[in-house]
């Protein structure tokens, strides 16, 4: 297939002249971007990029020739020729008087106004106004209510642009704001007396020109001249937004992002806005604690590190390096990945590593280097924004990637995208968004069973003749193959196994055929399902079979769970791969590596998170790394984590806090924060960004990358880097990709040798297997399927000690929709027993109508306690382990 | 007193005329209907409407058939009708009494609308306390539906038009074209940016055209006698056909009085309202709604039509006339309406929002004699930075009143200030503003 | 009984109406308010979830609009008008009337629950002042012994023969 780029959209351009001086814009462009191009800027209040313009504050006249009255420049669109004039006595004199009317009812607050210092309101005052008002008349006052625990309103100081409201409906599609009354009583509420209930993505606080929306959580507690400022990433998931840090001396006082910052422009979720306090948790660790007759007890850094290198050194001589494990967090960064697999296959000589990734972004990269031969996405953030259609599966992706959600509410609202998904979603209107919503063609699949929408939709295409001729004509067997897979299954088989009838397929079918620049996007939840590898080929063989995998702007976009998952990959953090990421079998990449390393590589073939655990149970690994990592926790009781750590003679964890698994280790070593260190990540879409410390170490905890340094000089193979950067020096030398950190990634391209490859091949293996339809489980009465699914506002261990996340969601909840809420005769808030034969929880219900009937949702990150009741199963190929559903029985505790 | 053709007001003139649909028909009613749908197309209606120089009655004076001619000609999908019948301008009651006696001959004048600019559903956007009203036109429309004058191929011609009453809930300023777009998409009437304007993207963004009830009740008419014939009432070339004026204040028989455009006020005042109350002199009047500026007993000439009241000063607006009688404060009467203005803000401009508490607070000190001379000169700057300086044109239409007394009984407003003077008030007790 | 139970064809009638279901709130706010005098919380939830909008949605719309109560009324809502037309002949004359016969001020309800007065905007009928407006009927043309009439026809049977009808104003014209 050949690749061919989309016709270059070219949009005419529009000369005019601004304040004497001439400018070229795109026609569309508004007189007031057209002037910031000249370096013009014109007042204005209301106006904001992102939004469209309202034009209500009036602040933002301009003249222009041959129109009688002023016009706003934040509404008016250039023309050919037009000329517009700023700087008049006139202009002037308007600019005066909207600011007048303005400050009417301003109080004047400043003092104690948290905005003090980066007010628009306050700025254009200096510019504009006396000192003194004319307005004599008593000023507006509202009553004020509570609005909610993380946000702060002061709606006398509101100016009525509306820019929350706006942002609030166009961008984040959640609508919770709402201007109530009329004329200068006009004040922005949630609904009726109630505090907000939201998303709480801080978008509203961020965009309020003036001080009448703030942070609860740094309230009174600064002036902006006297904060830090750090432009770091987010470390919260693999969307990496930009976020820049504010803090006063060790305190954590305020993150925001500014407009055109980083992938995510400006735009933050929940938990990069207000989840940024769990590094100075009081309970961090902040230093090293070493089991002496069964008891952690501190120690100094220099008895801990000793204390590891003996033990390395004697299990080593013992047992041999293949006795050893390691297991890190996608958290970490690039550079802390890439010199913890160095640590463990040159110092302690072993493949046995595995990381956060394991848990099913693993999964989607497999997927995508077997069909396409990359293991990053060959589309940008970009393109997902300009994407025509856009295929959904298996993403939940308001509450797991919010800011990768932002860019698809953008496609289809703005730029009008069609929106297919396959989503265990129901649309609803609730205070968090749904992307249902948006959607064309919606198919509400429960997560195990999302494969066999994806088989419809195949189906529908190849009976709708949506093949692309060219793959017919080069790989007949391929497509032969597939439609007869697909002929295997009925209409009438997927009809009762989605609910959907053919002519539902047919029509999402055809609009995905149809479309110019396609886009797959996968989540969480198909990822880390048993399905995950496999659903994730059958979607890359849609896309392949409508012809658009090798087409610039279209792609397969597995969405990574934690903020480095992707790195951890790219890292070489994982048994099968080497740096790059490359085949850890493959000769040439272990003479390059080895020549680049200079020592010898172990013998290939690792053991993946669940083996290591495995072993270790078997005694046959004795000593164990754990890396930000709380397997104890995360995996299904069955898994037995537990016990087969307490087998090992060794085991080091470094950590933040002691978590279930730290308690178990024989060494904790307090690690920091991303708050506190510097690096790099890379993020969902393979964009590398740099991180940079806002504060200290706490107390005494040192990078991870330090800490394996110094280990392994203290065993005799010297890591010789001063700071993390000479890190990135070496990994620059051995993976593409690596070399500048740019602001914008260009994707790489399918490799067309891989297609062939997997054309002519590859496609067979367990073809019948990954085509054919998966049954239904049965749900006996007073029972419901049980799922755990990511919470928007939580992600991980971090955001459970975030002061800010916490007070928004305290504690797991079942979520549970109405109809089975009412089967099983229960409230908002009522306590519940869930309980199968492996065991049972108590918890409270949530009633939510996005829950798929005869599903309950768990979230992940409150799981531990769940935990007891999931099964465990390994994927044969990818070895990522799925645990994420299970049948429950709900009862209604007293 | 002088006699004229009614035109608008004929039937309901008649003695015991009920407004059913066979009083109607009785009358001549869906005669231009039936001579119209299917035989004359509709590009030559709306010719025939320019034609006839028919202006908007709702307050601008927009020609109508210019108006029908900016839809887009190529556009395929639905259009929308939308008969202005918010009726909220102070002074203004024609419309109820149209709706409310001869429905018919405005749901023939929206059929006959629809039709020539391609719409297939057409919405009555009457103002929500107008509950009679808003029955009436139910009732009407349920005749006409059975009777096939409106709903699916009507009379057999394959044209449709669907018409649907839409009642508004307390919003003066849902009389404004695009707040009243907004508000029947069930949002907050504030007023859209234009452009783009309603012709391209009106009702859910679709080509929309919005015509008051008056305008809209003169279509039959020009359809069954011609637009030569409209056009040489009144006072050609600009203002023809008739005006219902709305008759209010110290008059003796006020009320609703159809005549030519060009009468004068003198004539209209003395000749058909029977002159002052009480017969003292008058000292003022409004010659278009709350909204048109005041003007003197020196321009009881002044003709009613659109460029002679403009050329006065004023605006012919809604054709809602108030009268007022020597011995009337001029700066209460402001206060009044400014009240009312400051009431139906709708807040989406700064100026227009603050600017109208501000005023108003200004003028309740003055004339509650807490006023002090500087006050003068600020409610002059403010009127002059609100106007032309909002989104619509009630910004323009709040600062009419304060303007127009300010031009002629200046005198007053310095008086009730020399007594705050006098009576040594000079730091005010300011009057809150309730909302 | 919720909304929708109740008026389940007429619900079904209003939206059958409008391309686009938002459109539908403000008719679907007047049956709420036909129910039960005013717009309860209940309701707006319920209305959001017919129409597919938030209930801040519903909330900021009803809040724009005056004739929607989100509190009790008195039986009688009565609403005079004060603007500019109606106070030349004499409606704040009319007011004091009202204040001293039931005893209230506007935005008051008589604490037999009866009657509420307000204050309100033009009504359009500036030709036939002073006026008010009770519940969905106008009375015009008041005199005192006119509102005594209407007063007590209210109190006594709920309803009054002084409304107006069709309007028509003045009632013959140009004779
Ligand atoms: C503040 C404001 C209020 C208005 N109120 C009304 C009204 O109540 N009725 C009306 O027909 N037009 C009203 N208009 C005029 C409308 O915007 C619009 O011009 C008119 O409905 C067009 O119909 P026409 O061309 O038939 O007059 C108002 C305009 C403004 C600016
Ligand atoms: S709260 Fe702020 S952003 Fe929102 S409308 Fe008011 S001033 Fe504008
Ligand atoms: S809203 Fe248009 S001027 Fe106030």
């Amino acid at each position: 297939m050949p690749a061919v780029q989309p016709a270059a959209q070219t949009v005419p351009m529009v000369r005019l002249t601004i304040d004497g001086m001439t400018v070229h814009v795109p026609k569309g462009t508004l007189v007031i971007e057209a002037a910031r191009r000249v370096g013009v800027m014109i007042p204005h209040f209301c106006y904001h990029p992102k939004l469209k313009p309202d034009a209500n504050c009036r602040m933002c006249l301009v003249e222009i020739e041959k129109m009688p009255k002023l016009q706003t420049a934040c509404s008016t669109p250039v023309e050919e020729g037009m000329n517009v004039r700023t700087a008049t006595t006139v202009v002037n004199d308007a600019h005066k008087s909207v600011l007048e009317f303005i400050l009417a009812n301003h109080p004047l607050d400043c003092p104690v106004c948290d905005q003090g210092g980066k007010c628009d309101l306050q700025d254009f005052s200096h510019q504009y106004t006396p000192t003194t008002s004319r307005f004599i008349e008593i000023k507006r006052v509202f009553q004020k209510e509570y609005f909610s625990p993380l946000i702060e309103t002061q709606m006398n100081r509101c100016v009525q642009c509306l820019r929350c409201v706006r942002y609030c409906d166009e961008v984040m599609d959640v609508k919770a704001l709402a201007p109530v009354g009329r004329g200068t009583m006009t004040e922005i509420k949630h609904f009726g007396p109630h505090p907000l209930d939201c998303e709480f993505c801080g978008g509203c606080v961020q965009i309020c020109p003036v001080g009448a929306i703030t942070s609860r959580l740094s309230m009174y507690e600064f002036r902006p001249w006297m904060l830090k400022r750090t432009d770091t990433v987010c470390g919260y998931c693999g969307d990496g937004c930009q976020m820049t840090v504010q803090t006063k001396g060790q305190e954590l006082i305020e993150v925001n992002s500014a407009l055109g910052a980083g992938r995510n422009n400006g735009d933050l979720c929940v938990r990069g806005f207000f989840g940024f306090h769990a590094a100075a948790h009081p309970q961090r660790l902040t230093q090293p604690l070493i089991r002496r007759n069964g008891v952690l007890t501190p120690a100094t850094w220099e008895e801990a590190l000793e204390f590891v290198a003996e033990r390395i050194g004697t299990i080593k001589e013992a047992h041999g390096g293949q006795s050893f494990g390691g297991l890190i967090s996608g958290r970490c960064t690039n550079e802390e990945l890439y010199l913890f697999q160095k640590f463990m296959r040159v110092t302690i000589g072993t493949n046995n590593i595995d990381s956060s990734a394991r848990y099913g972004h693993i999964n989607g990269i497999q997927a995508m280097r077997d069909v396409q031969g990359t293991h990053r996405w060959t589309v940008s953030f970009d393109d997902i924004a300009a994407a025509d259609v856009l295929l959904l599966a298996g993403t939940n992706i308001t509450e797991t990637n919010p800011i990768t959600a932002l860019k698809i509410k953008e496609a289809v609202k703005k730029r009008r995208a069609s929106l297919v998904t396959i989503e265990a979603l129901e649309p609803s209107i609730e205070p968090i968004s749904n992307l249902a919503n948006l959607s064309l063609h919606h198919f509400c699949t429960p997560t195990p069973h999302l494969r066999n929408a994806v088989l419809g939709l195949l189906k529908a295409i190849v009976e709708n003749h949506s093949v692309h001729s060219d793959l017919t004509r080069r790989h007949p067997s391929y497509v032969n193959d597939l439609r007869e897979a697909l002929a295997q299954v009925t209409w009438r088989e997927i009809e009762t196994a989605t609910g959907k009838n053919a002519a539902s397929f047919s029509a999402a079918a055809k609009t995905i055929a149809e479309g110019r620049q396609v886009v797959v996007l996968v989540g969480q939840s198909l990822l880390r399902s048993a399905d995950g590898y496999w659903n994730s080929l059958n979607l890359l063989d849609l896309l392949l079979v409508i012809g658009k995998l090798d087409q610039a702007g279209c792609g397969f976009a597995p969405l990574a769970e934690e903020n480095n998952d992707q790195g951890a990959i790219e890292m070489g953090a994982a048994a099968e791969f080497l740096p790059g990421p490359c085949d850890g079998a493959d000769p040439v990449e272990r003479d390059r590596i080895m020549s680049s390393w200079g020592s010898d590589l172990p013998p290939s073939g690792g053991a993946s998170l669940v083996e290591m655990l495995d072993r270790a149970g078997a005694g046959i690994l004795k000593a164990m790394f754990i890396v930000g990592e709380n397997p104890v926790a995360s995996l299904p009781a069955q898994v037995r984590a537990q016990d087969s750590l307490r087998k090992l003679e060794l085991l080091v964890c470094q950590e933040l806090f002691l978590t279930e698994t730290a308690a178990l280790a024989h060494v904790v070593l307090p690690a920091t924060s991303s708050m506190e260190k510097a690096g790099t990540f890379t993020n969902t879409e393979g964009h590398v960004q740099t991180v940079r410390p806002a504060i200290e170490p706490i107390g005494e905890s040192r990078p991870d990358w330090e800490i394996f340094a110094a280990v392994s000089a203290i065993l005799g193979t010297p890591m010789d880097y001063t700071e993390s950067r000479d890190i990135l020096k070496e990994i620059r030398g051995l993976i593409p990709g690596y070399g500048a950190l740019g602001p914008s990634p260009t994707p790489p391209r399918v490799d067309p040798t891989a297609i062939d490859r997997y054309l002519t091949e590859g496609y067979r293996r367990n073809l019948t297997g990954r085509y054919r339809l998966l049954p239904g489980e049965a749900r006996p009465d007073g029972t419901v399927h049980l799922e755990l699914t990511q919470s928007l506002f939580h992600s991980g261990k971090l955001s459970a000690r975030s002061k800010g996340l916490l007070l928004v969601e305290q504690d797991g909840v079942l979520r549970i929709n109405p109809h089975d809420a009412a089967r099983f005769m229960v409230k908002n808030g009522d306590r519940v027993r869930l309980s199968n034969v492996r065991g049972e929880i108590t918890t409270t219900v949530k009633i939510m109508n996005r829950i798929p009937l005869g599903w309950a949702w768990f979230p992940n990150h409150f799981g531990s306690s769940v935990m007891s009741l999931f099964d465990c199963v390994i994927d044969p190929v990818t070895r990522a382990p799925a645990f994420r559903t299970t049948t429950v029985s709900v009862m209604k505790v007293a | 007193m002088p006699h004229h053709e009614l035109i608008l007001l004929k039937n309901m003139a008649q003695p015991g005329y009920g407004g059913s649909l066979t009083e109607y028909e009785r009358a001549g009613g869906y005669q231009a209907l039936r001579a119209t749908l299917g035989k004359i197309p509709p590009a030559d209606v709306t010719a025939a409407v320019r034609k006839s120089g028919l202006r908007g009655r709702g307050g601008a004076g927009f020609p109508t058939g210019v108006k029908w001619g900016f839809l887009p000609k190529d556009y395929q999908g639905p259009r929308y009708l939308c008969c202005n019948a918010d009726e909220s301008e102070p002074g203004t009651f024609k419309d109820r009494q149209l709706m409310e006696r001869d429905p018919h001959q405005i749901l023939e004048g929206i059929v006959l609308a629809a039709y020539a600019i391609g719409a297939e559903s057409a919405y009555i956007y009457i103002r929500g306390e107008l509950v009679l009203a808003a029955k009436i036109l139910e009732r009407a429309i349920g005749e006409a539906r059975a009777a096939g004058y409106i709903g699916k191929n009507i009379l057999g011609t394959g044209v449709t038009v669907d018409v649907w009453v839409h009642r508004g809930a307390g919003a003066y300023i849902c009389g404004e074209e695009t707040a009243l777009l907004e508000s029947l998409e069930g949002k907050r009437g504030l007023p859209r940016v234009k452009p783009p304007f309603p012709a391209t993207h009106g009702l859910y963004g679709k080509p929309t055209v919005v015509n008051n009830v008056e305008t809209l009740a003169n279509l039959p008419h020009i359809m069954n006698r011609g637009a030569e014939w409209f056009a040489s009432i009144g006072s050609p070339p600009k203002s023809t056909g008739t005006r219902v004026f709305c008759v209010s204040g110290h008059v003796k028989r006020p009320g609703n009085y159809e005549v030519p455009m060009g009468v004068t006020v003198r004539e209209l005042v003395y000749d058909y309202a029977g002159g002052m109350r009480s017969d003292k002199p008058l000292k003022a009047f409004i010659p278009g709604g709350a909204s048109a500026p005041f003007l003197t007993p020196a321009h009881l000439d002044v003709k009613l039509d659109f460029e002679s009241v403009a050329a006065a000063g004023s605006m012919l607006g809604s054709g809602g006339v108030t009268v007022m009688e020597e011995g009337t404060n001029m700066v209460w009467a402001a206060l009044r309406l400014m009240e009312f203005f400051y009431h139906e803000s709708c807040g989406k401009c700064s100026p227009c929002r603050e600017g109208s508490s501000w005023l108003v607070q200004i003028m309740r000190r003055i004339v509650a004699k807490r006023g002090r001379m500087e006050d003068l000169e600020t409610l002059s700057d403010l009127c002059k930075n609100i106007a032309g300086r909002t989104v619509c044109a009630f910004g323009d239409a709040e600062v009419a009143p304060i303007q127009g007394t300010l031009k002629y009984w200046r005198d007053e407003y310095v008086a009730l200030i020399r007594e705050a003077e006098a009576a040594n008030l000079l730091m005010p007790e300011p009057a809150g503003v309730k909302p | 009984m919720s909304l929708s139970e109740k008026y389940k064809d007429d619900i079904a009638d209003i939206l059958s109406r409008y391309p686009v279901k938002r459109s539908a709130l403000i008719p679907l706010l007047y049956l709420a308010q036909q129910e039960e005098g005013y717009v309860t919380e209940r309701a707006m939830i319920e209305i959001a979830g017919i129409l597919d909008l938030t209930p801040p949605q519903v909330y900021e719309t009803i809040t724009f609009y005056t004739m929607f109560n989100l509190k009790p009324v008195g039986k009688f809502h009565i609403q005079v008008c004060k603007s500019l037309m109606c106070a030349l002949v004499g409606s704040d004359t009319v007011i004091g009337w009202i204040k001293t016969k039931l005893g209230i001020g506007p935005g008051e309800t008589t604490a037999d629950g009866l009657f509420t007065l307000s204050l309100v905007e033009c009504l359009a009928s500036c030709g036939t002042g002073p006026m008010m407006q009770i519940n969905e009927d106008y009375y015009e043309r008041l005199t005192e012994e006119k509102l005594d009439r209407i007063l007590a026809d209210l109190k006594s049977t709920g309803s009054s023969q002084l409304k107006s009808g069709p309007f028509m104003w003045p009632e013959s014209i140009q004779t």
